[in-house]
């Protein structure tokens, strides 16, 4: 992994991009004359929101993508990279966000190909393929089986995989892409410990993210990027997470977008938003709490369902309630049945068993309108699911309001009126603050945050009792995640139940009145979002731990205040 | 000889030009190309191989005519697909189309003959007569050729660099391109591969298996090469036993001529076979699910 670094002057010993400037045309700028230093043998991150450049920067610094302009030295040497195979013969590696793998692929031919040692003829000398990438995974304890494919293998084992590719290539600069955006807590540190490792044998790590304390947790030296420029490098000493996010938004940033929880009684039911009471009469009801109110927001009861042709069900016997008033998170590895669940209860998928009741109507085999007008959803692909994005924002803004909203149609209910759609947009563009050119721009042009503000505010336009947000603030800036994190606390204190799959236990943590964690399709665990901590969902998300079966008792609550989810089970009958 | 002898003895003929074509589309299949240009890739080769052949008195360069033919073809398909990034099967159509057209004109100005071409001048592809019986031995040598190849090609996809990185390509291009080799690249070739190879086959059907060119002569084998690729997932052997199976169907075809069945229900013999094969195919993979 070392380098030797004997010719230059001291002080210029390692990578060093001068005066880059990377232009999109027509006229987007994403690099705004960068330089940057990156000293051998350190850990360097590379922190700024979406779109700050930083993904950008390595891509030129990797020959992926040609800079405009501006100049690259390693030790006062200066180099120009016209393909990442010109990078890797330099050294320089890098591991994309998205895993570059080949699934169908054993661990040792994904390493190998590429730079396949092979005899005349072209014949692959297998042998000694595999004894090279064996050699390598016990030299640094990667804890791989060669032979095994790697479509069979979990996330974390599948970045191993990435890295061993870069170490078989002998890189003694790695560049890690938000390697930990698919990671668990404990696949993190296990992680770090090997950046660490491969850190003290003299390797370079440039470390992206997003995640602020991962970075004060990892680097050496921090580079915050903004808009495409860098506003500052330094040593990672007596910085907080305060001013790193400062350094990254220009602005000061509330990061306790807290619970504030409503009182445990108001959980079942002190809200709700304009609904009327349609059982007047039931007995259920306590105080002057209205009787609908107390009927949950969802009800899942022994969701089960597996995918034609697979052999392990997605989802087993899941059940769960949300009720008014309480966001539910959901945790889990990426493919433990969250996508399945979600759709399920979108009506995307029809479930093998088990029922979904929305307002304590069942709506199991009901149509996607149908129940539409019961619930409200954030996908969790913004640019294919969640909206049309060569459409215009208006197009975007109305989609499922244009059925469901009389107000936006002319005499005939059949045809729109123009009119209306364009200031029901304006309105959602003033009310959730979307920057754009104007609502009859095409969604496409507006930035990742922007976009998703248009979907967030289209669908808490709708007047609905339950809220399934999936993922809602993946791959955005820390300004809009903060400003949608706002919108579900506010759309929780309005009454509604929501539902939160996510894959960032911290949204989780800071946001959820109770979190459900999944594993391999089933409820794991059900933790109370106040005590929970980022240890134990962290157990749960790897299988290690499953919460005690709640008998039919009422010792068995997973919450001891009084009655307030009478209905929980969890994962059992 | 006995009719059964000379059953197996024709389907090996019949055989020969779907295999070689079939081996063609193998690395097109693996390399993630939707190749269906290999009919009009195949009839190319067989008229450039009957006018080379013709032209120059030499069966050599009546071969060299007939693979420079589809793999000219292949270059066209190569420049529009891979290139420019057209659509495939827009391509592919185009190019069956152009070829059939194109051969059929060509034919007309070339050689002023409608329908079929025939000349003492067409040098055909030698016989081997090799040692090996009455069924394999005798044959036009291109027919050892392409059972050669389908070992070669088994090989040369599993085995070496280039067939890891075909596979890859296919599986997926970006990986490939993240590690230094151009995914595109390796398209091309696996594109100009089965142009070569169709090219070849068409020079088998114009001279080796019938010594004349006749428009459409490939007559759907392109096709059928396509449904045997994915039949048997593009693996060079399978590819082997369907060709040998389409081969015999054909030649079941062809001997149930002088019965009274109709000739145009004995010529829908092998396409039946094969439409059944399809069906079979599908009912079991349904139930590995």
């Amino acid at each position: 992994m070392s380098r030797d670094s004997e010719n230059g002057a001291p002080g210029i010993q390692g990578i060093r991009m001068s005066g880059i400037v990377k232009v999109y045309p027509p006229d987007v700028l994403a690099l705004d004359n960068v330089d940057i230093m990156i000293r051998w043998g350190t850990i360097h991150s590379i922190i700024g929101e979406n779109g700050a450049g930083k993904s950008t920067l390595m891509k030129v610094l990797y020959g992926i993508t040609p800079a405009s302009a501006g100049r690259i030295f390693l030790d006062g040497r200066q180099v120009r990279f016209a393909s990442p195979r010109q990078a890797v013969r330099e050294g320089i590696g890098m591991v994309h966000q998205e895993l570059m793998l080949i699934r169908s692929y054993t661990v040792w031919e994904n390493v190998v190909v590429g730079s396949e040692p092979a005899a005349p003829l072209g014949t692959l000398k297998q042998a000694e393929a595999r004894a090279r990438v064996e050699e390598l995974v016990t030299r640094w304890g990667l804890n791989l089986d060669p032979d095994a494919v790697v479509g069979d293998l979990s996330v974390s084992a599948q970045q191993k995989v990435e890295i061993l590719k870069l170490l078989y290539r002998d890189a003694s600069v790695l560049i890690m892409d938000e390697p930990t955006a698919v990671l668990t807590p404990q696949e993190t540190s296990e992680l770090f410990a090997r950046l660490r490792q491969l850190n003290q044998a003299g390797g370079t790590i440039i470390f992206i993210s997003h995640k602020l304390q991962e970075v004060l947790d990892i680097s050496d030296e921090i580079t915050v990027m903004r808009k495409g420029k860098r506003v500052m490098t330094a040593a990672n000493e007596g910085l907080s997470r305060t001013d790193l996010a400062r350094a990254m938004v220009g602005r000061d940033v509330v990061f306790a977008v807290g619970r504030q929880r409503s009182e445990p009684s108001g959980r079942g039911g002190t809200v709700d938003v304009g609904m009327k009471p349609r059982d007047a009469g039931s007995p259920a009801a306590r105080g002057d709490e209205r009787p609908h109110a107390a009927r949950p927001a969802l009800e899942v009861r022994g969701l089960s369902f597996t995918r034609p042709g697979a052999v392990k069900p997605a989802l087993s016997d899941v059940s769960f309630d949300v009720s008014r008033g309480e966001i539910l998170g959901v945790a889990g590895v990426e493919g433990n049945g969250q996508f399945e669940l979600v759709q399920c209860i979108t009506g995307a998928l029809k479930p093998d068993a088990g029922s979904i009741r929305m307002d304590g109507r069942d709506v199991t085999g009901a149509s996607v309108m149908e129940r539409r007008r019961l619930m409200c959803s954030v996908p969790q692909d913004r640019k294919h699911t969640g909206s049309a994005q060569t459409m215009s924002i208006t197009d975007n803004a109305i989609m499922a309001h244009h059925r469901l909203r009389p107000s936006l149609s002319a005499r005939w209910r059949a045809l729109l009126d123009p009119r209306a759609c364009r200031g029901f947009c304006v309105d959602l563009m003033r009310r959730y603050s979307v920057v754009a050119p104007g609502p009859d721009a095409a969604l496409a042009q507006l930035s990742g945050g922007n976009q998703q503000k248009v979907i967030v505010g289209r669908e808490f336009s709708h007047d609905t009792g339950f809220v399934l947000l999936d993922n809602p603030t993946r791959g955005l800036d820390v300004g809009s995640i903060e400003f949608i994190h706002r919108q579900i606390l506010n759309k929780r204190s309005g009454g509604a139940g929501c539902l939160l799959v996510s894959a960032d236990l911290d949204e989780l943590l800071a946001l959820c009145d109770r979190i459900l964690v999944m594993y391999e399709g089933r409820v794991a665990a059900l933790l109370d979002g106040e005590t929970a901590d980022r240890e134990a969902v962290g157990r749960a998300m790897l299988g290690l731990e499953l919460s005690p079966e709640p008998g039919p008792g009422p010792g068995s609550e997973p919450e001891p205040e009084a009655g307030a989810e009478p209905r929980t089970e969890v994962g059992s009958e | 000889m006995s009719l059964a002898l000379e059953l197996v003895r024709s389907s090996l003929l019949a055989a020969t030009p779907v295999l070689l074509a079939g081996i063609g589309g193998a690395y097109t299949y693996f390399a993630n190309v939707f190749n269906i240009a290999m009919e009009g890739m195949m009839l190319i080769g067989a008229f450039t191989a009957v006018a080379g052949s013709y032209a120059a008195r030499s069966w050599v360069v009546g071969l060299a005519a007939g693979i420079g033919g589809g793999l000219v073809a292949a270059a066209l398909f190569t420049l529009f697909a891979v290139a420019l990034r057209t659509d495939e099967f827009v391509t592919g159509t185009a190019i069956n189309m152009l070829a059939l057209g194109g051969t059929t004109y060509a034919l007309r100005q070339m050689f002023g003959v409608r329908g079929a071409f025939m000349s003492g001048q067409i040098q055909a592809i030698p016989r081997w007569n090799l040692p090996l019986g009455p069924v394999l031995g005798g044959h036009p040598f291109v027919v050892y050729v392409a059972l050669a190849l389908a070992l070669v090609a088994d090989w040369h996809i599993r085995r070496t660099r280039f067939g890891l990185r075909l596979r890859a390509a296919g599986e997926d291009p970006r990986v490939l391109d993240a590690a230094g080799v151009s995914s595109q690249a390796v398209r091309a070739w696996s594109i100009m591969i089965s142009g070569a190879l169709c090219g070849l086959a068409g020079a088998y059907l114009s001279l080796g298996y019938v010594t004349l060119f006749a428009e459409n002569m490939s007559n759907g084998r392109g096709w059928i090469s396509l449904a045997v690729i994915i039949l048997t997932r593009g693996r060079p052997l399978g590819i082997l036993v369907m060709s040998l199976l389409f081969g015999l169907f054909d030649g079941i075809g062809m001997s149930l001529q002088g019965t009274a069945i109709p000739a145009q229900l004995t010529q829908m013999v092998p396409y039946i076979a094969t439409l059944v094969a399809l069906r079979v195919y599908s009912l079991r993979s349904r139930n590995e699910h």
